[in-house]
């Protein structure tokens, strides 16, 4: 303990702590699982993040003493070894589990918005989503597009759809029938919520949860919990690669 | 992983004191304080690790219960680990750049600021005193995370405690960055009125409640010591140095943001766990499934504010998506007291009161919304 207490290696060691954090932000940000994380456009913050540690970590540089006419500037504060082991956690962490963006196991504690008319929204992006042609709208845009609508199962019956999501299966789905979702985050991992349509192909079940596929398909009314939707007809469904930005955002 | 925060929950209580925070001043000869005993009494302590290693092995218990009984085994729990370790990052990556930068204004207030300023221009008595804190946010964009660190070094330059506690509870919301996002995401209306109006009040009526407090009863005492030695104007123990270089300066004001961070950030490390933890254990659903009623929804709306533990810089647009679901009284209570108190946040408080007045900090907000949101419910519609 004398040695955790000297302030020459309390400097050492914070400056230490510091920069591991600022390079840990950095490799997410650099190999872009940063985004598995949070809304893209928090990642300026993250920059900004990176640059007030390191200039942090800069200050507690050993500085040679009575420099100049004044004190030398001091720190009153002293790391302990619980503080320091907490304040490591998130690097410890995100070194032991490799970065991976929510999937198919976050899916049953959180709210499924599959039928969109409990979800309220911007109206501008009900609009944007509107505009859209059928074959650029994300999962997302046609939740958006449904909100509009009273009877959406109806009233886009037969419109072409190509969308990409990761496979949940769901106990109250026929056999034929999958769940392809994605996350919408709006600030991070933390407020994510599921934004979901019912596929049906005959090869659902050969699936397992997680695979990211793109589906090709039409919409046709159906039925979801007793609530009647549109679901998607698979003519193809094919498997993709984690796109670079697994969320949507809002 | 979920047990880890509950373990290290009270070695924080117990640390704070004997490893972090030594105290930033020598006890001076001529002080008015009594020395709060540092050490809780040998049962109490036995009591606090008991209850902590209980609620470990509860929260192990039903991680494992969970994984081996609904689902596959270890593939499921690793899942489980793989989802709460990218929600505390998640939670920990967003909330960082604002707690560093927090904590860097708190440096340069620290160096730069004379704290015969703050006596000078800040109101004494209690109501402008209150209405002062509650606007400050104004001048100082901050969120709920950054806003800790610098109320810490304004009251150690004497700052008033209830600007100081109007000052943490308005400012993540009455702030412009928080106005604008409001605004873009619920449009000019009853929730974008209701919300910046109530955060104000309720954070103005907390204020004033400890305006006729003293600080030795509210603050930690190392917080406490500057606090009144600023006050007093006993000695100048501040590291306002205008002699100094301004290089040195600048040194002496990042050293001083990094003590800062790394105060605050085991708070918000153990917050963010805690909250990740109950997001990987509780269903959404659960919650939602009970949240009809006037009251019933407040309530539930209030739970996932504290649970979520998001920035309220971008809140509005999560309260959004639950806009449709919920009674506008219970959106506006979760925009309301969401910002005001989360996991993350009340933790964070930690480094600044007493335990007990950062238990009032979180239940006068509560009631105080919760007030608001059924008065809402029941007067305005739902």
């Amino acid at each position: 303990m004398e040695l955790m207490q000297r302030p020459r290696f309390q400097n050492a060691i914070k400056a230490l702590v510091l920069l591991s954090l600022a390079l840990f932000l950095y490799t997410r940000l650099a190999s872009g699982t940063l985004f598995f994380y949070i809304n893209q456009r928090f990642m300026v913050y993250t920059v900004f993040a990176i640059v007030g540690l390191v200039l942090v970590a800069i200050s507690y540089r050993p500085r040679p003493r009575n420099a100049a006419a004044g004190e030398e500037p001091h720190s009153h504060h002293t790391l302990g070894c619980i503080g320091l082991i907490i304040v490591l956690l998130p690097v410890v962490l995100g070194v032991l589990v490799p970065p991976q963006p929510l999937g198919a196991a976050a899916m049953g504690n959180r709210e499924l918005n599959i039928t969109s008319q409990t979800r309220s929204v911007l109206p501008a992006a009900v609009r944007a989503a509107a505009q859209k042609d059928a074959a650029d709208r994300t999962l997302l845009d046609w939740l958006h597009a449904f909100t509009a609508s009273p009877d959406p199962a109806r009233d886009y019956a037969g419109q072409p759809v190509d969308v990409i999501g990761f496979i949940y299966h769901d106990d109250r789905l026929a056999e034929n029938e999958v769940l392809v979702n994605r996350f919408v985050v709006s600030c991070c991992v933390a407020d994510a919520s599921a934004v979901s349509m019912v596929v049906r192909s005959p090869d659902a079940a050969a699936l397992p949860n997680d695979t990211w596929v793109q589906v090709q398909g039409v919409l046709q009314p159906g039925e979801w919990n007793g609530k009647s939707l549109p679901v998607i007809v698979a003519d193809r469904v094919i498997l993709t690669d984690l796109p670079n930005q697994p969320y949507l955002y809002p | 992983m979920i047990c880890a925060g509950l373990v290290d929950l009270p070695d924080l209580a117990y640390n704070r004191r004997m490893f972090v925070d030594k105290p930033q001043v020598a006890p001076p000869t001529d002080s008015v304080i009594p020395p709060t005993p540092p050490t809780a009494s040998l049962r109490s302590r036995w009591l606090r690790w008991l209850l902590t290693v209980l609620l470990a092995a509860a929260a192990i218990t039903a991680v494992f219960y969970d994984a081996f009984v609904n689902g596959d085994g270890l593939p499921y729990l690793y899942q489980r680990v793989q989802t709460f370790v990218t929600i505390f990052l998640g939670i920990f990556i967003e909330a960082a750049p604002f707690l560093i930068a927090g904590s860097i204004v708190s440096g340069l207030i620290a160096v730069f600021v004379d704290q015969s300023a703050i006596d000078r221009y800040l109101p004494k008595a209690a109501l402008p005193a209150a209405l002062a804190g509650g606007a400050m946010g104004m001048v100082f964009p901050v969120c709920e995370c950054g806003v800790v660190p610098v109320v810490r070094r304004l009251y150690e330059k004497g700052l008033p405690l209830s600007i100081g506690i109007a000052f943490l509870l308005a400012a993540p919301v009455i702030n412009p960055i928080v106005i604008l996002s409001t605004y873009s995401a619920f449009g000019w209306g009853s929730v974008f009125v209701g919300r910046i109006v109530f955060s104000f009040l309720i954070a103005v009526v907390v204020g004033m409640l400890f305006s006729r407090a003293r600080p030795e009863e509210v603050l930690l005492p190392a917080v406490c010591q500057a606090h009144h030695d600023a006050c007093c104007a006993v000695h100048d123990h501040s590291h306002h140095l205008p002699s100094a270089p301004l290089g040195q300066r600048f040194t002496q004001a990042f050293n001083l943001a990094g003590d800062d961070f790394f105060d605050m950030a085991r708070y918000l490390i153990v917050g963010s766990m805690l909250a990740a933890g109950m997001q990987t254990l509780v269903p959404q659903s659960a919650l939602l499934a009970v949240g009809q009623g006037p009251v019933l929804s407040v309530i539930v709306m209030q739970a996932l504010a504290f649970i979520l533990s998001v920035c309220s810089t971008v809140d509005a647009f999560l309260a959004l998506a639950f806009a449709g679901t919920f009674t506008t009284g219970a959106v506006v209570a979760f925009l309301v007291f969401g910002p005001m108190v989360d996991i993350k946040s009340s933790l964070m408080f930690l480094s600044i009161f007493q335990r007990r007045v950062v238990a009032y900090l979180i239940v006068l907000p509560l009631m105080l919304s919760l007030l608001m949101g059924v008065w809402w419910n029941l007067n305005l519609g739902w």
